[in-house]
C-alpha cells in the first residue's frame, strides 16, 4: 500500500482531545458509545470464550458469553446497516434498537433455558 | 459567569485563564470574548468575521464540544465555568486562533480539486447540472461545507492517525466523485484507496453531530466506501 505521507505540521503545537479528561467525555455522542461498547465487548469475548472452553457448564460464564455475543453482534449489525446505506442520522435509533433487542433476546434465551 | 479561556503564544506555556463576565440575556460566547478583549485583556486572540453564523471563522471548543462561538448562547451552556479552547487537531497560532491549512493540505493530498473532464463543456459553455436532477440531489447537502474545521476537530480518528484525511476532505472528494463534469475520478479513486483513508473511518459520526451546516460527512465517507468496494469487484462507477 501507499507509503505514509509526510506530516507537514509535525513539531507545531496543537491540541488533541485528551480522552483521560472529563471534558472530552462530557458531550460524547451516541456513535462513539456504540463504537466503544462494541470494542469492549470484543475484548471481553476473548476472555469469556477462553473461560467457557475451560468450563462450558459454568452458568455465570454462559450468561456473560450470551450477553457479550448479543451486544457485539447486534452492534455489528447496526454498523453493517449503516455501511449498506442507511442514513447516518438513524444511527442513534439503531444503537437504541441494538441495546433493546439485546436485552430482550438475553431475557428470552435465559428464560428458555434450552441447555 | 466564569470563562476559562485557553491562552498560549509561541514561546510561552499554555494555561487556562479565568475571566469574569456579567452574562446578559442573549449573550453569546463570542459576545463575551469581544467584551473581555475590549475591557479586560487586549492581548486575548480569537478569530471571527460574520458574527451571524455563516462564515465558520469563530469555530472553537466550548465545554468540550465544537461550536460556533457566535451561535452559542451562554444561557444554553451547563452551569459552572465555561471552558473555551481552540479547535483540536489544528496547529496553534495564538490563544484561540488556529492554522486552517491542514484542511487544504488534506484536500490536495486526496486530489479533491475539480479537474474539467470531457463533459465539462457543452455547446453553450460550462455544462450545468440542474438543481432538481438526481446527480445534484445526491450531493446537495454535502456541497454546503464552509471549511470551519469543526468536523476535523471532533473526529477521533484524525487524532489517532495524522495521515487520515479527515471528514472535510473526504466530504469534498465525495462531491467531486459524483460530479459528471469532473475528469479525475480515477485518480481520486486511487487516492482514497490508500491504507489510511476510507478504512480508517469508524463511523462514530462525531463529525456529523457537530457540523453547523448539518452536513453528514459520515454518509459521504460511507458512500465513497461503497463505491470503492464495488470497484474492487469491477462493478459500479468510480
Amino acid at each position: 500500500m501507499s507509503a505514509r505521507r509526510a506530516e507537514p505540521f509535525r513539531g507545531r503545537k496543537m491540541l488533541t482531545r485528551r480522552m483521560g479528561s472529563g471534558e472530552a467525555w462530557r458531550d460524547t455522542k451516541v456513535g462513539m458509545w456504540a463504537w466503544l461498547l462494541q470494542r469492549v465487548a470484543a475484548i471481553g469475548l476473548v476472555a469469556v470464550i477462553a473461560a467457557h472452553l475451560k468450563n462450558p457448564f459454568a452458568r455465570p460464564v454462559q450468561a456473560a458469553l450470551l450477553a457479550l455475543v448479543l451486544f457485539h453482534g447486534l452492534l455489528g449489525v447496526r454498523t453493517i446497516l449503516l455501511d449498506f446505506g442507511l442514513p447516518a442520522r438513524w444511527h442513534r435509533l439503531l444503537f437504541l434498537l441494538a441495546l433493546l433487542v439485546g436485552v430482550a433476546a438475553f431475557a428470552a434465551f435465559w428464560r428458555w433455558r434450552w441447555y | 459567569m466564569v470563562l476559562k479561556v485557553f491562552r498560549w503564544s509561541p514561546g510561552s506555556r499554555e494555561r487556562l485563564q479565568k475571566y469574569w463576565v456579567k452574562a446578559r440575556q442573549g449573550m453569546t460566547v463570542l459576545d463575551a470574548l469581544v467584551e473581555l478583549q475590549r475591557n479586560s485583556d487586549a492581548t486575548l486572540a480569537f478569530r471571527y468575521a460574520c458574527r451571524v453564523g455563516m462564515c465558520g471563522s469563530c469555530a472553537m471548543v466550548v465545554n468540550g464540544r465544537e461550536r460556533w462561538a457566535c451561535r452559542t448562547l451562554l444561557s444554553n451552556l451547563a452551569r459552572g465555568p465555561v471552558t473555551v479552547r481552540p479547535l483540536y487537531q489544528f496547529p496553534l497560532i495564538r490563544d484561540l486562533v488556529v492554522d486552517m491549512a491542514p484542511i487544504k493540505n488534506k484536500m490536495l493530498e486526496m486530489k479533491a480539486v475539480f479537474v474539467p473532464g470531457r463533459r465539462a463543456m457543452d455547446g453553450d459553455g460550462f455544462a450545468q447540472i440542474g438543481s432538481r436532477t438526481r446527480e445534484r440531489r445526491a450531493i446537495d447537502a454535502a456541497i454546503e461545507c464552509i471549511g470551519c474545521g469543526m468536523c476535523v476537530s471532533a473526529c477521533t480518528m484524525v487524532s489517532h492517525d495524522p495521515n487520515f484525511p479527515g471528514p472535510a476532505a473526504l466530504n469534498r472528494v465525495f462531491t467531486l466523485q459524483r460530479d459528471s463534469r469532473d475528469g479525475a475520478h480515477a485518480d481520486r479513486s486511487q487516492a482514497v484507496l490508500a491504507e489510511d483513508v476510507l478504512t480508517r473511518c469508524h463511523g462514530q459520526a462525531n463529525c456529523t453531530a457537530v457540523c453547523p451546516m448539518e452536513i453528514s460527512p459520515t454518509d459521504s465517507i460511507l458512500a465513497l466506501r461503497r463505491r470503492a468496494v464495488l470497484r474492487l469487484f469491477g462493478i459500479g462507477p468510480r
